[in-house]
């Protein structure tokens, strides 16, 4: 019998039918995988499981008795605990008001922590809490209501791996217990190894669904995209010779004990691949070289002149912009795209000037075809999927022009397809002559994206490898701190 | 990893304690005698404003604000002392929770409204100040009332005590506050406040929440109504007090540390606030200087307060 049975679900948000008519099924004692590109209506189908949206129609059967929840806590009361990608801790308040809050019994959470190897004091605001650790929190508050079934979006994204590697061995003794998982990843390696079966929905409606094992990543792919082929390699072209002039030089930058040091440089017409591990300086390189954060000591270089950055605009001057990895930091929520692609470009706008909304919108017009943005919900940027927002992100610096583009985990929670558009984008910057310096926290878009890449541990370069040499696993070595022959 | 938000919170409630203790031992210097009479007196000048604060704050920490706070405090002042007037003391007791009740019950449908129309705070309650006023006016056109004897000393004392006017300000926190800050509707409170779509994922009922939160907001302004019938023996209908009221209401919120972003802070803080809003006139006119001075440093005391706390905030950033 089944635990858990969808029926012909359907919901639309205004013109946009997010589920058409989805059918799923949760055996007990499974891992199942809910996949998808953006778009697909996964975190819709999440959010009325779970009672956060409610459902045009269709049915939700949960062990024999048809359910309809109108807000998590009954969700949550029935067995059904999710943990959303964003946690769903308040930040102003202590760990244990936050545990009080959802009627969590603390000594149970702490044991749940405490086999995840982790140890945090209740009494700290949430707001302290790092964002990795925070879902671990997030994971042991669910998983200490003892919920029939437990749903994680998107919990390995962003995960530094020892700790994904604990999520998976929790969702496997779960499993064991005869409860279920509903697992959403984009990590696709990770499902054959971890999921019982999967289900793939594509434009709102259930298209596939079958067991997962060995090479069941060629299938998922093909039933997400469709008629779509599958993402290659972007192409890259040979360098010529002057290819080798150097735009950005990073001379043992320093800054508090997260930069211990840090030297590399960027050539022109390269995508530099950084990969790293949660939490070992990249963040930070980052916001220094986007003008953000001031280094303790150290040198930036911008084609052989040493510079010193105060404010972001030091370094858009110099052609350095920024792709934060957050999105929303980025973009102007609740203006249009066009406003959005067009608010880095006020250099050519004088102060008490018309803007010339004809050059304006033809630079626009251009960027949007470019970067194949998907334009149905134009007039908020809020309104769009994560992997259109990207590229608006990105976008922005097209408009403008720029020599370096800083793009942190670009690819972050974004589906196969819309990847390789991002990466393929990148590619032509670099054939162009513009630079690129990307940090992926996934390890194998190294070599599908980058030219050369340097590994950081512990606030260092711990090496440097060409792109042959980029294969997933020297890359995993590599970031753990250990030395590659 | 020491906990850098509530060492703000430290240093506020710190630096607010100083000033309240340097203008307190200021305004004693002035007097000729200082003793218990005195203190009493401070405490009743303090009593409407601090109870005031104490709802305003903790409608702010609930992401709101309800500029209508000081018109509730006013009809209630109203409505008491017209009906207290020339009663017996289990009489004015009953009126006195018919007031509360009917304070609670105004606040609880301000907060039913901001949640259905979804319309800002700030423009709902700006709208039923007016009503609220002008409910007032109808109800009670010509300034007087009183209330038994016996009751006003419920607040004032008879006597050169001040036990029973700081008791107005105690039993409040120590019966309303302090439990509901322990309690699950308190973290809700914080956690609306703090981020409503985390506190809705986490099982908060938003709109319950916001209608508590105004009710609890009416309940203080209803105490604080009922104080000023017993400290002043009348009632007035006039909206310039209430509009008085209600900005030092904020004013006393944002000295006492709470964040106009909502989410942050304590009733504790924003009681010392109002003393501080106390003293400023009341010194300088021990000096004979003219009240408008007051109110100008007053305003600029208010910025360079916020001023010093968003410092703290952003030193506590960086040190993270």
């Amino acid at each position: 019998m089944s635990h858990l049975r969808i029926e012909q679900l359907a919901k639309t948000y205004g013109p946009v039918s997010a589920l058409r008519s989805a059918n799923f099924e949760i055996l007990p004692g499974e891992i199942h995988a809910l996949l998808g590109a953006n778009g697909a209506g996964k975190s819709t189908l999440v959010k009325i499981l779970t009672g956060v949206t409610s459902k045009d129609s269709g049915t939700i059967v949960l062990n024999g008795e048809p359910i309809h929840f109108t807000s998590p806590d009954e969700a949550r009361k029935n067995g059904v605990a999710p943990v959303f990608q964003d946690p769903a801790l308040i930040p102003d308040i202590s760990l244990r008001r936050n545990l009080k809050l959802t009627s969590t019994d603390e000594k149970r959470f702490l044991s749940y922590l405490t086999n995840m190897e982790i140890s945090v004091d209740v009494n700290t605001l949430v707001g302290l809490i790092e964002l990795p650790i925070l879902r671990m929190i997030d994971l042991a508050r669910a998983l200490s209501h003892d919920p029939e079934i437990l749903i994680l979006d998107e919990i390995t994204a962003a995960l530094p791996i020892d700790m994904a590697d604990k999520v998976i061995k929790i969702m496997k003794e779960h499993k064991e217990s005869g409860k279920s998982v509903i697992f959403i990843s984009h990590r696709l390696a990770e499902i054959e190894h971890i999921c019982d079966r999967a289900t793939v929905l594509r434009d709102g409606i259930d298209v596939d669904t079958f067991p997962t094992g060995e090479g069941s990543e060629e299938r998922i792919v093909t039933s997400m995209l469709g008629t779509q082929s599958r993402p290659a390699p972007v192409s890259k072209k040979a360098k010529s010779a002057e290819a080798e002039e150097i735009f950005l030089s990073v001379e043992e930058l320093r800054r508090g004990t997260s930069l211990q040091g840090i030297t590399f440089t960027v050539k022109k017409g390269e995508v530099l691949g950084v990969a790293a591990l949660e939490g070992q300086g990249q963040d930070l390189l980052f916001e220094i070289l986007a003008g953000e954060v001031k280094p303790d000591s150290g040198t930036l270089k911008v084609s052989g002149e040493a510079i010193k950055f105060s404010h972001p605009m030091d370094a858009i001057s110099h052609g350095i912009a920024y792709v934060p990895g957050d999105r929303k930091t980025a973009l102007l929520p609740q203006r249009s795209i066009h406003e959005n692609l067009a608010a880095t470009t006020f250099k050519g706008i004088r102060n008490w000037g018309r803007i010339n909304r004809t050059s304006e919108s033809l630079k626009v017009a251009n960027a949007i075809s470019n970067l194949q943005i998907d334009t149905r919900a134009a007039s908020q940027v809020k309104q769009l999927s994560g992997g259109n927002q990207q590229k608006v992100t990105i976008g922005r610096w097209v408009t403008t022009g720029f020599d370096l583009l800083l793009c942190f985990d670009p690819t972050r929670g974004i589906d196969v397809g819309t990847k390789a558009q991002i990466y393929s984008l990148l590619r032509t910057f670099a054939d162009k002559g513009h630079s690129v310096l990307l940090f992926t926290s996934e390890l194998r878009e190294i070599q599908l994206a980058c030219d050369r890449a340097i590994i950081i541990y512990e606030g260092k370069v711990h090496a440097e490898l060409p792109i042959e040499k980029c294969d997933e696993s020297s890359l995993l070595s590599a970031v753990h701190g250990i030395a590659i022959a | 990893m020491m906990n850098q938000l509530r060492l703000r919170e430290r240093s506020w409630t710190l630096g607010i304690t100083a000033l309240f203790l340097i203008l307190g031992i200021w305004r004693s210097q002035q007097l000729p005698h200082f003793g218990s009479y005195e203190i009493k007196t401070i405490i009743l000048g303090a009593v409407p404003i601090a109870l005031l604060a104490m709802g305003q704050s903790l409608i702010i920490i609930g992401g709101g604000i309800n500029l209508a706070i000081g018109a509730e405090a006013l009809l209630i002042n109203c409505l008491t002392a017209k009906f207290m007037n020339h009663t017996s003391f289990v009489h004015s007791l009953l009126i006195g929770i018919l007031g509360l009740a009917c304070s609670v019950l105004v606040g609880a449908i301000t907060g039913w409204v901001i949640s259905i129309s979804g319309i800002a705070d700030i423009v709902v309650t700006l709208a039923t100040s007016f009503v609220i006023v002008g409910l007032a006016m109808v109800i009670f056109p010509i300034p007087g009332g009183g209330a038994n004897i016996h009751f006003a000393h419920l607040v004032t004392g008879g006597g050169k005590s001040f036990v029973f006017p700081l008791f107005a300000i105690l039993v409040p926190y120590l019966v309303i506050w302090v439990p509901l800050y322990r309690s699950r509707t308190g973290i809700s409170i914080f956690a609306i406040g703090s981020n409503k779509d985390a506190a809705f994922l986490s099982g908060v009922d938003v709109t319950r929440t916001r209608i508590k939160l105004y009710a609890f907001g009416g309940l203080f302004a209803g105490l604080s109504g009922i104080a000023l019938t017993c400290v002043t023996l009348s009632g007035s209908a006039i909206i310039t007090i209430a509009n008085a009221a209600t900005l030092y209401s904020v004013a006393a919120s944002v000295l006492g540390g709470i964040a106009l972003a909502g989410g942050v802070g304590g009733l504790f803080g924003p009681i010392l606030a109002s003393f501080v809003i106390y003293f400023i006139p009341t010194i300088m006119l021990g000096y004979g200087i003219d009240p408008a001075y007051s109110q100008i440093i007053q305003g600029a005391l208010t910025i360079l307060v916020v001023l010093a706390g968003g410092w703290l905030r952003l030193r506590a950033k960086r040190s993270k």
